[in-house]
């Protein structure tokens, strides 16, 4: 709104009526002489919304990292379906595919199957059982704890007599036939 | 300066890690090689098996030393911890190592274990004990192809031997 009237400082009240002016419509386009600006359908832009205080901190603030609202824009999404077959090539690449194992054999005592580095798991079971029944007699002879012998040990089955080699030698009774897999010495 | 990938690299080291520092990892190899002796078969994860083994088989030749050594009875206090066994050590083990010039122990790998971490388990046994062996020498079967030739082999020489 301009004033025509002849202050003591005229040149610097005109200048900042002028600029508050071009403040208002640079603000408010629509608005000229107090009118509202006309309304209509407008197309509805995805994007901050322009606040008044957009414009006065764009001078203050240049170097402000994005605020969230604007990064939201910048995130990776995919642009188009992975068809059928570029999903078939990824998922069958040989280096996703589970290894096929040819190193299982049959062993030869029992016939169960093992891999050929490892022991058989039904033969192993096997002398762990009849270990731990050994070691059962072991402990009762013994007694209590920390009662190691200093002599060696020898396990004599059913109707077994101890032989010239196991001369000095610790016996462990198993009240047993011998298995055909313990063969003595 | 790519730190990172530095620390990942370990070319050379020879020790597992095992255990929560480097003393409970000896701590935890000497209960090992306390039980080995003590029950002379025992079953236990691969790895440490493996890294008990060496220091099982330097303990058995300290103890060729003979007991009167102080070296030896100073390595076998520390790594026996139930002093019975060092008893046994000196008298049972040592005499029947005695002929052997090295490799007293046989390590052999296992089904992996039941639980939820399907570990690598061996089994580590000392050489010459009294329990049921764990596996049976075979011989190759007389039908193999190798066999068959061979046999044919010494068959001819011996007629030609006695004609």
């Amino acid at each position: 709104v301009l004033i025509l009237v002849r202050s003591p400082l005229p040149r610097l009240r005109a200048l900042l009526q002028r600029c508050w002016g071009r403040l208002e419509r640079g603000l408010w386009p629509g608005v000229v002489g107090g009118r509202s600006p006309p309304w209509g359908p407008a197309l509805a832009v995805q994007g901050p919304a322009l606040l008044p205080q957009a414009i006065n901190d764009a001078g203050e603030s240049s170097a402000e990292a994005p605020s969230l609202l604007e990064s939201v824009l910048w995130m990776a999404a995919p642009k188009q379906r992975r068809t059928i077959e570029v999903n078939r090539c990824r998922r069958r690449h040989p280096s996703k595919l589970i290894e096929v194992k040819r190193n299982i054999d049959v062993c030869p005592e029992c016939g169960n199957l093992k891999q050929k580095h490892v022991l058989c798991g039904y033969c192993y079971a096997k002398v762990k059982e009849e270990t731990r029944l050994i070691r059962m007699e072991i402990h009762k002879k013994e007694g209590g704890p920390f009662n190691a012998p200093t002599v060696e040990t020898v396990v004599l089955y059913e109707g077994e007599k101890p032989t010239e080699k196991d001369a000095g030698k610790r016996i462990i009774e198993r009240a047993r036939k011998r298995p055909s897999w313990f063969v003595q010495n | 300066m790519r730190l990172s990938v530095a620390a990942a690299i370990s070319h050379g080291r020879v020790y597992r890690r095992l255990g929560l520092s480097p003393r409970s990892r000896l701590d935890l190899l000497r209960n090992l090689v306390t039980a080995l002796v003590r029950h002379e078969r025992i079953e236990t994860p691969w790895a440490r098996a493996d890294e008990m083994r060496g220091y099982a088989e330097r303990l058995i030749d300290y103890a060729k030393r003979g007991d009167k050594d102080e070296r030896a009875m100073r390595m076998a206090d520390f790594w026996l911890t139930e002093k019975d066994l060092i008893h046994k050590l000196f008298k049972v083990l040592a005499p029947r190592f005695q002929p052997h010039p090295g490799s007293y122990t046989r390590l052999l790998q296992i089904p992996n274990r039941d639980g939820l971490d399907r570990a690598k388990m061996a089994v580590i046994e000392l050489k010459g004990n009294a329990l049921p062996p764990l596996v049976r020498p075979r011989r190759d079967s007389d039908k193999t192809l190798l066999n068959q030739l061979l046999k044919g082999y010494r068959q001819d020489a011996q007629r030609a031997a006695a004609t």
